[in-house]
């Protein structure tokens, strides 16, 4: 009983990270029927954000009022990362068919990896390093902050992390305010209305480049809040770290009905509750960790083959 | 595109008049100036420090002032029939943008690599003054009207020569650019090359070329591959460069398979080498590798069918779920699938599952291929040139490329092709016209998973070995970034997106680091400016370009031009 309560908590908190990241992928296609690649890359420039913000203003602090400046931080590097991308790289494409954006979001995604690995620690194109920051090409250890790292509570034999608590609290709160911006501002209906029909929220009088913009940034603050997360609970980030979540993140998306805000979050926990039962209890060779990421893209395809439209239904799969 | 403004035309009346002479001067400066010293420094750039025996670098600059005299003779002069149909005053102006720019170049080059402005002789200096004097004269010769060039038409034996000696030149040059080691000298090459397409394009001698080559096809087809043939021959046995090349055609192998998926049919498959990499275990499990995991030895030609047939079966696995559901799940799923493989590849160790693959390790050691008393590590002498291991596959690729071609060109042009061009426009109208989309789309999957399976047995045998980091995401970004540069659904521009994207890194060395960067980079630039690729098909670019209605009206013409 200890050990699938344990692999419960375990999987809750990866959910809530996959969780965090699927409400991007989502927002952006309610809207505009585009899968953002390169949101996995967002969430990783969220999680440097912070790490930077660490280094530059509080190095060496590990005190808790640190934290809040750190997800400002992530925060500000993820949303202009994403806006940017949405206003240089997918809307000249708007109308462009539909091969077209999909390559566009892979070009983005590996051009930021690498644009990280490479541009970290020096101003582009020299070895000049103002802030002292780490090199980026191996792994980077993320500052411990008091309270949310430390030592973990024990609760009659299973072991929670004090991270866990903060991503499981993080997609608590996030998704409280998410719900109530899309279902009592105005600009969250505008979300709603676009998402429905964009040409008839048009003619009522809605930007819908605005609108589109806020659904890149509203993903985009949530990536950031992940990565604050990720980096929290893994000690450590690296310029790969989005490329599989960000699969993983999409997986969750489908999972829960994609375009389907609340599904993305069940989605994220259900897909990561299933990897870490998975990694517990399918016996055999082809259990426990080497194999769980398999796991996680076989349920992928399951799930297409026999509901498509994902667990709490998507706003609409074409079927061939 | 960066255009240069057009001078005011005040000017040009008043000294209209003077471009000729000017233009001819230039282009004589030019010649004059390759003849002499270039450089102090003889290690610079090749040797330019010999007057009278010009290096690389100055033969290139000697052919573009002859191009210019050319053209300026085409304008106005004893070779004035030739203005009727080329515009020879826009091919004047590329040529001499790209000359100037490519003098500027030696400048700045001479200049970083001896250490200073004072390692540049007169004679660079002079051939840069008749760039200047060229640059300037093309910019006052006005543009003549010009006549369609379909009524431009000479004897066939002419045209089967032009086609000869156009692939001669694309043999020869392609020997000397891998013969060149030095990063600099590669990259003139590079600018003299495309400055003489870009001269070609404007002048119309391009899309002339093109008339003549839908007309004569197969002497194209023919000289193309007894070219491509004769390749192996120019490296003097040079091994190092073959298996460049070798690596090459694999990668255009598997860039052609993969474009019937994305190129015909419109399928985004992110996962494809996945595919070439089943291929490639599948070849290596049942070779005679001491450390083949599977008992079973049949001749190799079964390999290949049998390493074709897995991965065609992975997938029709994979291709039957999704392809049923929008085409964005394909590209995750196909994405997903890659992981799954690699990951699948990296366990299968004998502790996590059967001992298939030894994991990361991969299966080592395969040896070369022997049919009959041919054995491929062994050196041939063909013509007096040795040829060594990586010639004799370089032949065995070309075949596979060959028939890849064969199947795309005949799918392509077949009822299959027409459905794929009409599910790729509108996936319901077709349904609506009766085109069996679903089938269609498994189809071009499994062709396309087929071809990889067949090139990556080639593959494990070529590589000696087979690892699970051979087939990582991003050689299957490559492969699409291959074909989104060359033109999706094109065969020559894909080949030239592959030989590009694999050839570049190889010799510009110093770019290694930034690599990945300007890749991803390339795809965004090239979805956004030119989505349909270097080399892209009227149909094709129609299809990018909708509301261009006078590319509609000509790519109407060209449909007309083949019915009738």
């Amino acid at each position: 009983m200890d050990t699938f309560v344990q692999q419960l908590v375990n999987g809750l908190t990866l959910g809530s990270l996959y969780a965090l990241i699927a409400v991007g992928y989502t927002v952006v296609y309610g809207i505009l029927q585009l899968i953002n690649f390169a949101h996995g890359e967002v969430f990783m420039i969220g999680a440097f954000g912070a790490l930077t913000t660490s280094l530059v203003l509080f190095r060496g602090q590990t005190s808790i009022w640190v934290l809040p400046f750190m997800i400002i931080g992530a925060v500000i590097a993820s949303v202009g990362t994403a806006v940017l991308m949405e206003r240089f790289a997918y809307r000249p494409l708007r109308n462009a068919p539909r091969l077209a954006p999909l390559i566009t979001a892979i070009g983005i995604s590996i051009f930021l990896q690498e644009f990280v690995r490479l541009n970290y620690n020096q101003v582009p194109f020299t070895s000049w390093n103002p802030f002292n920051l780490p090199d980026a090409k191996a792994l980077i250890p993320f500052p411990q902050i008091d309270v949310v790292t430390g030592p973990a509570f024990e609760i009659g034999g299973v072991t929670i992390q004090r991270a866990a608590i903060f991503t499981i609290g993080a997609l608590l709160m996030c998704s409280a305010l998410l719900w109530y911006f899309v279902n009592r501002t105005k600009t969250g209906r505008g979300m709603q209305a676009v998402s429905q029909d964009a040409d008839t929220a048009r003619l009522m009088g809605i930007n819908v480049d605005r609108i589109i913009v806020v659904a890149f940034a509203v993903g985009a603050v949530l990536a950031a809040v992940a990565g604050v997360a990720q980096g929290l609970q893994n000690n450590n980030i690296g310029f790969r770290m989005g490329f599989l979540a960000g699969l993983k993140a999409f997986t969750a998306a489908v999972l829960g009905g994609i375009g389907n805000i609340a599904g993305a979050v069940v989605g994220g926990l259900v897909l990561g509750v299933v990897e870490a039962m998975a990694t517990q209890y399918i016996p055999g060779q082809f259990g426990g960790g080497p194999w769980k990421d398999v796991w996680a893209f076989v349920l992928l395809i399951l799930v297409l083959v026999f509901r498509p439209q994902g667990l709490l239904g998507a706003k609409a799969v074409d079927r061939a | 595109m960066i255009t240069i403004p057009n001078i005011p035309e005040s000017v040009v009346a008043r000294h209209g008049s003077k471009a000729w002479p000017m233009g001819l001067a230039g282009a004589a400066l030019l010649v004059i100036g390759s003849l002499l010293s270039w450089s102090i420094d003889p290690q610079v750039l090749g040797n330019l420090s010999i007057s009278l025996n010009p290096g690389g670098l100055q033969i290139m600059v000697i052919a573009q002032g002859l191009i210019a005299v050319i053209l300026l003779l085409a304008d106005k002069g004893p070779l004035a029939s030739l203005d009727q149909f080329a515009d020879t005053a826009l091919g004047l102006r590329a040529l001499a943008t790209w000359t100037l720019i490519f003098m500027t170049m030696v400048v700045v080059a001479i200049t970083v690599e001896a250490g200073g402005l004072v390692n540049v002789e007169p004679g660079a200096w002079i051939c840069f003054l008749g760039a200047v004097l060229l640059f300037a004269s093309s910019r006052l010769v006005l543009p003549t009207e010009t006549r369609h060039l379909s009524e431009a038409s000479l004897p066939g034996w002419v045209e089967i020569l032009i086609i000869c000696v156009i692939m001669a030149a694309l043999l020869f040059g392609t020997a000397y650019a891998l013969g060149l080691d030095d990063a600099w000298q590669f990259v003139f090459f590079l600018v003299f090359v495309m400055g003489l397409v870009i001269t070609a394009t404007r002048a119309g001698a391009l899309s002339w070329l093109g008339s003549i080559t839908t007309r004569r096809r197969r002497v194209l087809i023919l000289a193309a591959f007894t070219v491509t043939f004769l390749f192996p021959l120019t490296q003097g046995g040079s091994d190092a460069n073959m298996s460049i090349a070798a690596q090459v055609l694999v990668f255009a192998a598997a860039a052609m398979g993969l474009n019937i998926v994305v190129g015909l049919a419109g399928l985004l498959d992110l996962g494809y080498i996945a595919f070439l990499g089943a291929g490639a275990y599948v070849g290596a499990a049942l070779s005679t590798s001491g450390f083949a995991t599977i008992g079973w030895k049949p001749p190799f030609i079964v390999v290949v069918l049998v390493a074709g047939c897995f991965s065609g079966t992975l997938g029709l696995i994979i291709g039957s779920p999704t392809l049923r559901v929008n085409g964005d799940y394909l590209a995750i799923v196909t994405l997903g699938f890659g992981e799954i493989f690699r990951l699948t590849m990296f366990n299968l160790d004998g502790n996590n599952g059967p001992n298939l693959t030894h994991g990361p390790n991969g299966i080592p050691a395969i040896p070369d291929l022997e049919f009959g008393s041919f054995n491929f590590g062994d050196t041939h002498v063909l013509f007096g040139v040795p040829l060594a291991r990586f010639s004799n596959y370089y032949f065995l690729l070309l075949l596979l490329i060959a028939f890849i071609i064969l199947v795309f060109y005949r799918l392509n042009t077949s009822r299959i092709g027409r459905g794929w061009v009409a599910i790729r426009e509108d996936e319901k109208a077709a349904e609506a016209m009766g085109v069996n989309v679903f089938g269609l789309k498994i189809l071009a999957f499994v062709v396309g998973a087929f071809l990889a399976g067949m090139a990556g047995a080639i593959k494990a045998h070529v590589d000696v070995s087979v690892t699970p980091d051979q087939y990582i995401f991003l050689e299957s970004a490559f492969l699409l970034a291959a074909i989104v540069l060359g033109g999706m659904g094109t065969i020559v521009g894909v080949l030239i997106g592959a030989v590009i994207l694999k050839l570049l890194p190889e010799k510009l060395r110093f770019f290694a680091d930034y690599r990945l960067l300007l890749f991803g980079l390339l795809l965004v630039l090239m979805m956004r400016f030119r989505p349909e690729g270097l080399i892209a098909s009227r149909r094709r670019q129609l299809e990018f370009h909708e509301e261009d209605e006078e590319l509609a009206l000509r790519v109407e013409g060209d449909i007309a031009e083949v019915v009738t």
